[in-house]
């Protein structure tokens, strides 16, 4: 049905340790359940072998990836291997002399989060007072001439500021903009009544884009509409253990950030070689091609585009890893995120928690 | 709209939108264009002159009246020239080997720059998917074209006199044809726009060409941009290909597009990469375009920096 499985992207997530405590955070519920174990060493090899393997980008992120003090150590290692060093940042507590020694020891590019377009809302989703400071650290990034990406996340609090967003991103002479739709797992679904936006705030949203888009070719401008809003699954990391590792913190190797939720096996990067962990483990096998897909996803012709969606999210709307994507409107069990779109909304949620 | 009212706003149209404000157009009458960027503009422009009997041609076949067709078809022959009269296309010619450039190697059409191609496609396409009224609508940037071309002449005896007088006779002719041929496309809209919404797509279609014509210019000054590989690439081998490699985005190039990407050395403009190329494969037809169509794939890309 597709290529074969080529990894592309390693996604290393180096802690879980964050400043930030956004209310959509991607980690673990049970973050203690992580603990930091992966030395710079350790991280050397992985990307040794990640790259004979045929990986072309590291994504160094986490957590917030710039709370580890050897995190200089951990990108020349990467560079050294060959591959492109990208990290993905909330721009603290990594300052311009941080950047300076990461710069020199090889890193290529920066995806900084802003958590909305004004210090005030900004600040009250990340939990912590640090707007003014990603910005400089934008600046930073810029001044030495690094491409930067500015990754937004979208919900109903801050998806009517999409315009601002747009023109915070050019002010900072950002190369992208990722107008990331909250993906409602982990902390997101926890807190999915307070984030999950009105479809006509998306619209309104999509609109802005498509006009800012025909103002300027920069920053390049990416926005998908959720899958909650568009009767059909996303195509989660381009295939289940098609093209994307993630490392965890502890050396798991996982097909996505969110796949350790999953009653899989999943091998250890401190136990088996990469090749092992992204080849033989049965959980990295249990969902690549389309073979376990029930109908309608098997004889469906949109799963060479879609994958069959995200499984994640079908085990933990349904219970079963394997069933249809309930995002998709063929998807038996479509109803649930019908009945998620019709629920009263709410204005607390609890922040990420260590 | 009345029909004065809508000669009024036609009129506007090219006041505000037709390339004599293109900032190419500025730079080529007020004599700061270096001679090879009156060459580019030449050659390109050559073009868009093998397009229009094309076009009109197309123009021909939406009407069924044997007087407009017996006036429409005189354009034809004042491009394709007849037993009597040297044609614009022949014209154009002299003008581009009064200026220095080979006959054979502008006629070939094979350096023309990828976005001159699809403005000028994009011309013949309105007037293919289009009926009479707009065809006809879309042409009247004529009606700026008499005085405009009498201003070329002189600019270009003034500025570059390294052509030589005889090449300018296309501009001559031009500025005799052009006024006629406004004044009887102006009279056939005025007469067959008669309900509100023909009147809006005569607008339209003149908005439409005024556009075309602008990006034509915008298409030539693209050749005289100079590329080179973005700061943020990464190359790196991958198999007999080369991979390169941005922030979430790796884009495969095969050992032609690496010798391309070799030749942005940052120092050439697009047209001497493409130079630098057809030297190394003299025999190949299409080398001009299938350079200049991978800087532009590139270009979007982030690949390759055009400044």
């Amino acid at each position: 049905m597709t290529s074969a499985p080529r990894l592309w992207n390693l996604v290393a997530e180096l802690t879980y340790r964050c400043p930030l405590r956004c209310p959509y955070c991607s980690n673990p519920l049970a973050l203690r359940d992580f603990p930091e174990q992966l030395t710079a060493a350790d991280w050397g090899r992985v990307f040794g072998e990640a790259a004979a393997l045929g990986a072309v980008h590291v994504g160094l992120t986490g957590g917030e990836p710039t709370t580890r003090r050897d995190l200089g150590e951990i990108v020349s290692k990467a560079a050294e291997a060959g591959l492109y060093t990208h990290l993905v940042t909330a721009g603290l507590p990594i300052d311009e002399a941080g950047l300076a020694a990461l710069a020199t020891a090889g890193l290529r590019s920066v995806q900084l989060s802003v958590q909305d377009a004004e210090a005030g809302a900004s600040d009250e989703i990340a939990g912590t007072a640090c707007f003014e400071r990603k910005l400089g650290f934008a600046r930073a990034v810029r001044a030495r001439g690094l491409p930067l990406t500015l990754n937004v996340v979208l919900h109903r609090r801050n998806l009517a500021r999409t315009r601002e967003l747009i023109e915070l991103a050019r002010a900072l002479d950002a190369d992208r903009l990722e107008l990331a739709n909250t993906q409602y797992q982990g902390w997101a679904l926890a807190n999915r009544a307070a984030l999950l936006p009105a479809r006509e705030q998306l619209e309104a949203a999509a609109q802005v884009v498509a006009e800012e888009r025909a103002l300027s070719p920069r920053p390049e401008i990416l926005f998908v509409l959720p899958d909650y809003f568009r009767e059909r699954p996303k195509p989660c990391m381009g295939g289940w253990g098609r093209t994307h590792l993630v490392v965890t913190p502890d050396g798991r190797a996982l097909p996505c950030h969110g796949a350790a939720a999953l009653p899989l096996e999943f091998w250890n990067v401190r136990e088996q070689s990469l090749a092992a962990c992204w080849g033989e483990a049965p959980g990295m096998n249990a969902y690549r091609g389309d073979a376990f897909m029930p109908e309608p996803c098997r004889s469906c012709p949109e799963k060479a585009r879609d994958f069959g969606g995200c499984r994640c999210q079908a085990y933990a709307l349904t219970g079963d890893a394997a069933a249809t994507d309930p995002a998709c409107a063929l998807a038996p069990s479509h109803g649930l995120i019908a009945a998620a779109r019709g629920e009263p909304r709410s204005e607390d949620w609890r922040y990420r928690a260590p | 709209m009345s029909t004065a009212e809508l000669e009024t706003r036609l009129r506007q149209i090219l006041d505000e939108r037709y390339h004599h404000r293109h900032p190419f157009n500025v730079r080529l009458h007020g004599g700061t264009c270096t001679p090879a960027e009156v060459q580019r503009w030449i050659r390109n422009r050559y073009y868009y002159q093998t397009r229009i009997p094309l076009k009109d041609g197309l123009i021909l076949t939406k009407s069924e009246d044997r007087e407009f067709r017996r006036g429409w078809i005189r354009r034809i022959h004042d491009h394709d020239g007849d037993d009597a009269r040297t044609g614009g296309l022949e014209l154009w010619l002299r003008l581009a080997e009064a200026a220095g450039l080979e006959r054979a190697e502008v006629a070939s059409l094979r350096n023309v720059l990828p976005g001159v191609r699809r403005a000028c496609d994009a011309y013949v396409e309105f007037v293919a998917s289009h009926d009479l009224l707009a065809g006809v609508a879309s042409s009247l940037t004529e009606l700026s074209a008499g005085p405009f071309l009498g201003e070329r002449a002189e600019a270009f005896r003034k500025h570059y006199g390294w052509i030589e007088e005889a090449g300018l006779e296309y501009f001559l002719s031009r500025t005799r044809q052009a006024p006629r041929d406004a004044q009887e496309g102006l009279a056939f809209v005025l007469a067959h726009a008669q309900a509100p919404e023909d009147r809006a797509r005569c607008a339209a279609a003149l908005t439409r060409k005024c556009e075309i014509l602008w990006a034509l210019l915008d298409g030539v000054e693209w050749g005289g941009r100079i590329p080179r590989l973005a700061p943020a690439v990464l190359l790196r081998p991958e198999g007999e290909d080369t991979l390169a490699v941005l922030p979430e985005r790796a884009v495969r190039v095969s050992a032609n597009g690496r010798e391309i990407l070799a030749a942005c050395d940052g120092v050439r403009e697009v047209e001497a990469v493409a130079g630098a190329i057809r030297a190394e494969h003299p025999g190949d037809e299409r080398v001009e375009r299938d350079v200049y169509e991978f800087i532009e794939r590139m270009q979007s890309l982030g690949v390759l920096e055009l400044s």
